[in-house]
């Protein structure tokens, strides 16, 4: 307080100064007793407001870039002043009230502004383009790891996931457990030797093979070393599949995996180059060289299928894999949930490794199980329970763990509330909901 | 020759003027519309053989050959960004919103005066036909003074946007070049016309010769609306840009580039919005006059002003909300992320904030039409209701004010155990919000309905019937209304957002179908003592103030929100902005920044009140001439 009242009075010194003067000057001037009072005192009050208007002016002042709640109050003080003022000085006393009354119709909205919740839109994301090919390895391997796990040292965070996606269902480190798709640690040695030299690859005569496809494209060919295994695996998963992690019921003839260069993940040749460096480097591998590795993906990818390296998108770098700005379908196809959940009406959502998502008729049997120990009491709440927190109740038949956890921090609200509003109205024997 | 012939002579010589400069900039762009783009590229590209190049407009996906350098990709720094020692967004904001506050008061206000002119002109009570002249006069009195100030905040904004955001500008003015000549021509235009309008005011006020001077009021309107709407292109280019191709160069098609996916609906609400602006500061001025005024003529004259000044607002007020669903939808339809970001994502707080300060103006509204009654013998009959229309009022404004669905953080979504708040979001569905509003706006009618009737008694036959069936047709108005609000919650949301129809709809037909069937069942009614004019309380014209400066608060919010949606863009998708500002203030920032915009147009334009009264001083027989002595007959609007 004595801050704002030094402040004051070096911002407003000539004003009072005028005023004191004035006062002064009527104690001299006025010979009539009755208008010397009056006018004396009049200058008094003058004085005293344009002392609030000063000190309401300097805390404005001061707090105009801060979050100080009480700002407003200084333009409660204005109010104040002018309301005082207008007593004394009746001919301008109309002029006065509106204008402390407009001041206090533009205090109680700036206070209400200060009162909601404050939100402020960060910095957008640095505009970069990134040249691949001139990174040192351990540049290109920073560049993959956030690619997978959405930022450098993230690959043990619990939840960490970037613009590829791996991590929904493969795990990274020993131990880990992953039951939807092969644990990555030691790809790069297992991939020249088991993978290739398993008999069921058919290395060098893709006709034999008994997978959903034969070849990544008609031509392609089969990888000829471990680097080549890699690439064909990221751009055609079902040209070989680990046993044990076909899609249920093909009997391992199936991928589960999206193919990575086409939608909705669509990594480019130079970032896919970057995400395999990043295995090789954290094993403290050689990797081999960018060029090795883009030519080893061109192999498999013919030109017109390979995605450009998206340019001045910042919006791109979102950590979250869907916004809520996206119809129904492509957030279902963004999240993955196609791959494992058959879905009525989403097309591709053809997966059995969880149930079927017939939400508005299973929810509430569910909500009615005895087993059930949520919290729900609707459908809505049931769906939004078992997306956020799938472990709260594991439907008969299904294992735990199975499904991420991670989908209440990356999806956001707008798309949690699609997916719910679509699930509820999907129902067993009832014609699929509109896409919306 | 005659005087009277030589005046007619020289009235319709001043409006071919006016028509004439309201054509000159159309037939100085005719050159470079025709062919002045497109044929020096034409002719550079036959010269160069194959080298033309060709580019694909972003929005209206033609192809066209490439006129414009791309879009400059800036740094931060002095050469891109040069500053003082201040935000200069800030800045530019202040300047900004300056100019759009008066140059919406400049353009509003000969509406205003057209439409009393015109009221003066055809009615046949002619001591009334004198005070909607007289008032018409004083208006354009005001906004003489205002224009110039217009002028001055508009040549301190291009300052503003050449010496601080130069390479901005430099790209916008190459691309709206002979748009921006135009609209300097239309200036020019403008500025003549009014001058001849006002001018000419005392020179043509009878016959055939006001007839010729309302004319001039139209073709002034169309000068300004035309200004307006070149204006608007240039926002509309910055959120929806067309007309370039991706790297933001200039495709040739001027009209592309013009006719943006925005244009339109921003036209079509920045005139509504204007438009109650205007009411809203000319009610103020009305206000403080009556305020002010030491005789009880003087506060009868202005107690009519500012009810006159508060109908035509609010007369604009009711369809701007159906405006803004347009301008909305038109966004979603544009990017969808854009309207996500104003109404579900970083801006949300904001509309709550509009939420809150619509509900204020039709609170004020009511609450100053209720004073009203007051000053009318007869109308205490309807004044132990009111207490039920607050009840209404207060009930749909608190729905209205709810949020729903919000952006929020993980932690924050777990806190509250879902994505909406367990008892307070089940208010906030849209359906619900409808009809929070649509019970507001038919409140508002019932009591304009109310107002109309206040010292009359209905000498129709079938007046009884009249009056079961309007309030039978009330009635079924809010039970429907409130009924498909509560219904929305048993339906899926994409089927919920078209309940909304009908619930407009039912409260157009309240607005359409009883003002109609009470100016029929009003005619010829008998009164039962004359409206008192002057003597209404002084708490109905803060109630005026209040109503003007929530209507400036809000032009600041909803401008600001529809400005930052770009978020780091200066033309979305297009240009961007690397200044160290190109970040979204927090909703505090704002508020306060709002509110000190709004205090300084408050505190500039009560100067140009005050500057307004001297010259009334000095003419006095003049300005007396119109208004009217003794007890003020009704006017004729009610």
């Amino acid at each position: 307080m004595g801050n704002l009242i030094n402040e004051a009075l070096s911002m407003g010194w000539m004003v009072l100064a005028i005023l004191a003067g004035l006062l002064i000057y009527f104690q001299v001037s006025i010979s009539d007793p009755v208008a010397k009072k009056r006018a004396t005192f009049k200058t008094l009050i003058g004085i005293v407001a344009a002392f609030l208007l000063f000190v309401a002016i300097a805390n404005y002042k001061n707090n105009f870039y801060g979050e100080n709640r009480l700002l407003p109050v200084s333009l409660v003080m204005i109010t104040a002043t002018a309301f005082v003022m207008a007593l004394y000085f009746t001919n301008l006393a109309a002029l006065l009230k509106i204008g402390g009354f407009m001041f206090f119709v533009a205090a109680f909205l700036s206070g209400y502004g200060n009162w909601l919740p404050q939100v402020e839109g960060g910095f957008p994301p640095k505009e970069e383009k990134l040249d691949f090919s001139s990174m040192t390895p351990q540049q290109l391997a920073d560049e993959g790891e956030k690619i997978i796990f959405g930022g450098i040292g993230q690959n043990k965070v619990q939840g960490a996931i970037g613009k590829g996606q791996c991590p929904l269902c493969h795990a990274f480190h020993a131990g880990m457990l992953g039951e939807r798709a092969p644990n990555l640690l030691g790809l790069p040695e297992r991939a020249g030797k088991e993978r290739l030299e398993d008999p069921k690859y058919s290395k060098g005569n893709p006709s034999k093979r008994e997978y959903a496809e034969k070849e990544s494209f008609p031509g392609a060919g089969t990888a000829e070393n471990g680097q080549e295994y890699i690439a064909e695996s990221h751009s055609c998963p079902s040209c070989y599949v680990v046993s044990g992690y076909g899609v249920k019921g093909t009997n391992d003839k199936e991928s589960p995996m999206p193919k990575i260069h086409k939608p909705p993940i669509s990594l480019s040749l130079p970032e896919l180059a970057a995400v395999d460096t990043w295995l090789y480097v954290r094993e403290g591998r050689e990797a081999p060289s960018y060029e090795e590795i883009t030519k080893s993906y061109e192999k498999f990818i013919p030109e017109a299928e390979r995605p450009k390296m998206q340019e001045d998108k910042p919006a791109a770098a979102s950590a979250l894999l869907a916004d809520g700005s996206e119809p129904v379908d492509q957030i279902f196809a963004k999240a993955q949930c196609v791959v494992c959940h058959t879905i009525p009406g989403i097309p591709g959502a053809t997966g059995t490794q969880g149930p079927k998502l017939e939400e508005g008729t299973n929810a509430p049997n569910r909500i009615k199980d005895p087993a059930y120990k949520g919290s729900a009491h609707s459908t809505p709440e049931y769906i939004m329970e078992s997306v956020v927190s799938p472990s709260t109740y594991v439907v008969k038949g299904f294992p735990d763990n199975l499904m991420p956890k991670v989908f209440g921090q990356k999806l956001s609200a707008g798309a949690l509330k699609k997916i719910v509003d679509y699930l509820s109205q999907v129902k067993a024997g009832a014609p699929p909901p509109k896409i919306s | 020759m005659g005087l009277v012939t030589r005046k007619k002579l020289f009235s319709i010589m001043a409006l071919c003027a006016m028509v004439g400069l309201l054509l000159l900039p159309i037939v100085m762009s005719l050159p470079s519309s025709a062919a002045g783009e497109e044929a020096p590229a034409a002719d550079a590209a036959k010269k160069e053989g194959d080298k033309v190049e060709k580019g694909r407009d972003v929005y209206y996906k033609t192809e066209g050959i490439v006129v414009g350098a791309p879009a400059p990709k800036t740094t931060d720094g002095p050469k891109d960004y040069p500053r003082y020692n201040f935000e200069s967004r800030v800045l530019l904001w202040f300047a900004n919103q300056q100019h759009l506050y008066y140059g919406s008061f400049v353009l509003a206000v000969p509406i205003f005066c057209m439409v009393i002119e015109f009221m003066g002109v055809v009615t046949k009570d002619k001591a009334l036909a004198k005070r909607y002249d007289q008032l018409a006069y004083d208006f354009i009195k005001i906004s003489l003074t205002a224009y110039s100030l217009t002028a001055i905040l508009g040549g301190i904004l291009i300052f503003t946007f050449l010496t601080l955001y130069p390479a901005f500008f430099g790209y916008l003015s190459s691309i709206f070049r002979p748009v921006m000549h135009i609209y300097a021509l239309m200036f020019v235009a403008e500025s003549g016309t009014l001058y001849i309008y006002y001018y000419g005011w005392d020179k043509m006020k009878e016959g055939f010769l006001k007839w010729i001077h309302l004319s001039m009021s139209v073709v002034l309107n169309i000068i300004g609306t035309l200004l307006m709407f070149l204006a608007n292109s240039w926002i509309g280019f910055m959120m929806s840009p067309a007309g370039v191709d991706e790297q933001g160069r200039f495709l040739g098609n001027i009209w592309h580039v013009i006719h943006t996916a925005l244009w339109n609906p921003l036209n079509v609400h920045r005139i509504l919005g204007n438009m109650a602006f205007g009411g809203g500061v000319v009610a103020a001025y009305a206000a403080y006059k009556f305020l002010a005024s030491k005789t009880e003529e003087d506060r009868a004259h202005y107690d009519w002003m500012g009810y006159i000044a508060m109908a035509l607002g609010v007369a604009f007020l009711i369809p701007l909300p159906f405006a803004g669903y347009w301008l909305m939808r038109e966004v979603y339809a544009y990017r969808q992320q854009m309207g996500i970001t104003l109404m579900g994502g970083l801006l949300a707080w904001l509309f709550i904030i509009q939420a809150t300060m619509i509900g204020i103006l039709f609170l004020s509204t009511n609450y100053y039409l209720w004073q009203a009654l007051g000053r009318m013998r007869g109308a205490e009959k309807y004044q132990r209701y009111i207490k039920y229309l607050v009840f209404l009022l207060v009930c749909g404004f608190l729905v209205f004010i709810t949020p729903h669905t919000m952006v929020m953080s993980p932690a924050e979504l777990k806190a509250m155990g879902g994505q909406q708040h367990p008892v307070l979001g089940n208010y906030g569905v849209m359906s619900a919000k409808n009809g929070g509003i649509n019970v507001i706006i038919t409140t508002t009618v019932l009591s304009f309905v109310w107002y109309m009737r206040g010292n009359k008694v209905s000498t129709v036959s079938w007046s009884k019937f009249g009056n079961i069936f309007m309030g039978v047709f009330f009635a079924c108005a809010y039970v429907n209304i409130i009924w498909l609000a509560i219904y929305g919650y048993y339906i899926p949301a994409n089927v919920r957002v078209g309940l909304s129809v009908p619930q407009v709809a039912t409260t157009l037909s309240c607005l359409f179908f009883m003002f109609a069937l009470n100016g029929v069942m009003m005619k010829g009614a008998k009164q039962m003592g004359p409206i008192e004019w002057g003597k209404i309380s002084a708490r109905s014209q803060y109630a005026l103030i209040m109503l003007a400066t929530a209507f400036t608060w809000m032009m600041g919010l909803m401008g600001y929100i529809r400005s930052s949606v770009r978020l780091f863009w200066h033309v979305n998708e297009i240009m961007r902005d690397n200044s160290p500002w190109a970040y979204t203030h927090t909703v505090g920032f704002a508020a306060n920044m709002i509110s000190f915009n709004v205090l300084f147009f408050w505190v500039s334009i009560l100067f140009v009140f005050w500057l307004g009264s001297l010259a009334a001083k000095k003419a006095p027989v003049e300005a007396k001439a119109g208004v009217p002595g003794g007890a003020p007959q009704p006017a004729g609007s009610h």
